[in-house]
């Protein structure tokens, strides 16, 4: 075990004590869990397996695929699921509940998530689905979260030529022209990821709807009874536009935003002299930045403002994983309730890469400053939006949103661009 | 004639000149992946590959200690270190972002009250007459130039990966079995279907011809079920089953329309000399087809010892069933772009196919045109 039982006093050990206590009848049971996670990300998660492993005697076989959506399927379909599927992927876990291949969880989940994760009724409608009979479940529960909602820049950097971190969307905008008129360019964006060219896009496009519309436009939006040629849709394209396709305000010129790869794309920040000063990114991103960077000292973020009347609060788009239950076997909710434990954060979280909207855990037990402030974004978000590529059909937020994007950036307009993508719906129907 | 003879030679040459050109341009990208896994994640996001044989020059910056760290030398207060590692020379250095290289090493330069001094070495020193109260260390900008530099890194990284040896035996269990039995089944099938009179059996041919076409994403849901439904489960007798499958109609093609093209004197000679099909089989055609059967051998061999899809679905994602090519894929991490690990294991995962394929090739381009001509 990472940490050793009731030894670090920043952990909520008596959450772990209580749940033992009440699933002490599952020794011996065998639990099998399918996931995205490889490499790093499988070492962390496997972190905290053992302390179900310690509380209830089962035996955890988490295994991991690249292809996860293809396996979940497959395995599904074929008869011979695992019994607790990681969602990266809402739109996947619908699709799924809908043919009846995940198990519904207790009601009482729903209202577990709303009474204790910031933003709860976001986070509970994210995770209710119609089941095949037509009538709404919870069908998954959200267990760790990404910010997208994140600029991230060098502090030293932006010290040096005297900017200031921006407190408002105009101001980010006054800065961006600053930083232009002073002859370098602000904004390093990089849309190339093989096969899902892009996606980075569509963080953009997602932040700029929550800026300018209330979240019941986004929500709209993702199931399409808000047109992707509206113009409130029209708008927040033009509004990533406003940053992405001006030769001024691009490192490297707007001819390369869409071959630039997005792991690529933060180096511009390290370069010196510095290719660009902001980058707008998921929390993920650090992975990617040169080796040695120390996060938080060498590079840091702010929250991508939000406009200065203050309308629409603190709006944060974000990703998560959700997790499921797909077998009859007992240990797989159990599992579930597992991960509703303040312990079950804390471990990961004192590690890296995890944030929880989870209000009842210890912030302390966050590994350094920066992560707490990461985490802090999400539970100070007014609204929280789960990243809306995801939530629309795979045709589209895998599909015709990126491609759109790619064609924008290229040349098109964000009316084109629009029509374009909401033809292919259309073509779904 | 012999202006025709002249130009036949000029005409040779351009066609070795045409051939080695194609030949180097298709080797280009895999001495490029050679190259670069040799070469560690920086230096492959810093310059091409084409550029890791000349000495590079670099920018970046290293710090000076924090507070914690100064020295008081007389009423001086002293942080000093080297901006240099091994094999670098120092060409320039800065302490501003914007102007990474405004002094020559030996010269000094002001930073907030300070003064910081680079000597040729890499040796820094910055003093003051105040004590020096910042968090974090100030930001040396060294412009440096490196010999060309490469690592075994990459690959003692892959060789020593958690899993890796399980999983090359792993891969050896799936492969062995599923290259020998369809060329097993083939084999009684092409012979059959090439020279044994029943009815049906053109349309039986064009059957297995029509089969080539079938992708075999098509089939991993239903075949998955039936090996349920038949509690095989996953395991290596499905993958087994299931390379067959998919390796057959190909196995089956190649092989009948070779040995269609044997001669039928022999096959008509050994009939009327009262041998039975199976020893016909046995004794004439099995030798015979060596070539094919080789061939095919390695086209199968190939396939499956590279395949990730059909074991990712048939036998599983859990460690002790991953294949080599799941650990490498592992090695990647979940959001990819390691190149330098893409790299090395490309030339990894290649080596034992290299072997069988140089153990066999003589027979491969023979087995190659099998069956492209009557006869041959």
């Amino acid at each position: 075990m990472k940490f050793p039982v009731g030894e670090d006093t920043t952990f909520n050990w008596d959450s772990l004590e209580a749940f033992k206590a009440a699933h002490g009848d599952l020794a011996g049971q065998e639990v099998t869990v399918l996931g995205p996670w490889l490499g790093g990300d499988k070492d962390l998660f496997e972190s905290v397996i053992p302390y179900f492993e310690e509380a209830t005697g089962v035996d955890v076989k988490y295994s991991g695929s690249d292809s996860f959506e293809q396996q979940i399927v497959i395995d599904a379909e074929a008869g011979s699921p695992p019994d607790v599927a990681i969602f990266p992927q809402p739109g996947l876990a619908a699709g799924l509940a809908a043919k009846g291949q995940l198990k519904p969880l207790p009601d009482e989940v729903g209202t577990w998530i709303t009474e204790n994760y910031a933003a709860g009724d976001s986070w509970a409608k994210l995770v209710t689905y119609k089941g095949p009979d037509g009538a709404d479940h919870v069908y998954a529960f959200p267990y760790k979260a990404d910010v997208k909602s994140l600029v991230w820049y060098v502090p030293e950097n932006l010290e040096d030529a005297g900017y200031e971190v921006p407190e408002t969307l105009e101001d980010l905008k006054a800065l961006t022209e600053q930083i232009a008129a002073d002859g370098e360019k602000p904004w390093c964006v990089g849309l190339g990821s093989g096969g899902a060219t892009g996606w980075p896009a569509t963080d953009w496009v997602e932040d700029m709807m929550l800026r300018n519309n209330p979240p019941e436009d986004y929500d709209a939006w993702t199931t399409n009874e808000l047109k992707f040629n509206d113009p409130k849709v029209v708008k927040a394209i033009d509004d990533f536009g406003w940053f992405a396709k001006n030769e001024d305000f691009v490192a490297g010129g707007v001819g390369s935003v869409a071959a630039t790869d997005f792991r690529d794309s933060p180096k511009g920040l390290f370069a010196s002299p510095p290719a660009c000063y902001l980058h707008h990114a998921a929390s993920f991103i650090t992975t990617f930045f040169p080796e040695g960077t120390i996060v938080g000292e060498d590079a840091d973020f702010f929250y991508m403002p939000a406009p200065a009347d203050g309308a629409l609060g603190q709006p944060v788009v974000g990703g998560g994983t959700l997790f499921s239950v797909l077998t009859d076997n007992p240990a797989g909710p159990a599992f579930i309730e597992f991960l509703q434990t303040p312990i079950a954060h804390e471990i990961w979280m004192a590690q890296q890469g995890f944030l929880t909207p989870h209000k009842g855990v210890n912030p302390e037990a966050y590994q350094d400053e920066t992560v707490k402030r990461m985490g802090d974004v999400l539970l100070n978000a007014t609204t929280f939006r789960f990243d809306g590529s995801d939530l629309m059909p795979g045709a589209i937020g895998a599909g015709a949103f990126w491609t759109g994007m790619v064609d924008f950036v290229g040349g098109k307009s964000a009316q084109e661009a629009g029509d374009a993508i909401q033809a292919t719906w259309d073509a779904l129907n | 004639m012999e202006g025709m003879a002249g130009r036949k030679s000029t005409l040779t040459w351009v066609v070795n000149l045409a051939a080695l050109f194609l030949v180097v341009l298709w080797t280009i990208p895999t001495a490029g992946l050679f190259v670069s896994s040799f070469r560690d994640r920086d230096q492959i996001a810093a310059t091409g590959w084409w550029k890791s044989l000349t000495s590079s020059q670099q920018t970046a910056f290293v710090r000076t200690g924090n507070a914690d760290d100064q020295r008081q030398d007389g009423a001086l207060y002293v942080l000093d270190g080297n901006v240099l590692t091994e094999g670098q020379e120092l060409v320039a250095w800065g302490t501003s972002a914007r102007d990474p290289g405004a002094y020559q090493p030996g010269e000094s330069a002001d930073v907030d009250g300070a003064t910081l001094t680079v000597a040729e070495d890499g040796a820094y020193r910055m003093e003051s007459a105040t004590p020096f109260e910042m968090r974090r260390g100030e930001r040396i900008f060294v412009t440096t130039s490196s010999p060309p530099k490469f690592t075994l890194g990459n690959y003692t990284r892959v060789l020593t990966a958690e899993g890796i040896g399980r999983a090359f035996m792993n891969t050896l269990t799936v492969t062995i079995p599923a290259t020998v039995i369809p060329i097993l089944i083939a084999a009684f099938a092409a012979y059959a279907l090439a020279w044994m009179e029943f009815p049906g059996r053109a349309l039986l041919t064009a059957a297995v011809v029509g089969l080539l076409v079938v992708p075999l994403q098509v089939a991993l849901i239903p075949l998955l079920r039936l090996h349920n439904d038949l509690n095989i489960g996953k395991g290596y007798l499905g993958i087994w089953l299931a390379h067959t499958g998919f390796g057959l109609p190909l196995a089956i093609y190649l092989l009948r329309n070779y040995m269609a093209g044997l001669p039928r004197e022999v096959i008509e000679s050994a009939r009327v000399d009262g041998a039975t099909e199976f020893q016909i089989f046995r004794k004439i055609i099995l030798p015979l087809s060596f070539p094919a059967l080789a061939s095919f051998a390695i086209f199968q061999f190939l396939w499956v010892w590279n395949d990730l899809l059909v074991a990712t679905v048939f036998l599983g994602n859990r460690p002790e069933q991953l294949v080599m090519t799941g650990v490498l894929r592992e090695l990647m991490g979940s959001k990819g772009g390691e190149w330098e690990i893409l790299a090395t294991s490309a030339f990894i995962s290649i080596a034992v196919p290299l072997l069988v394929f140089f153990a066999m090739q003589k027979y491969l381009v023979r087995g190659l045109l099998a069956g492209s001509v009557k006869g041959g």
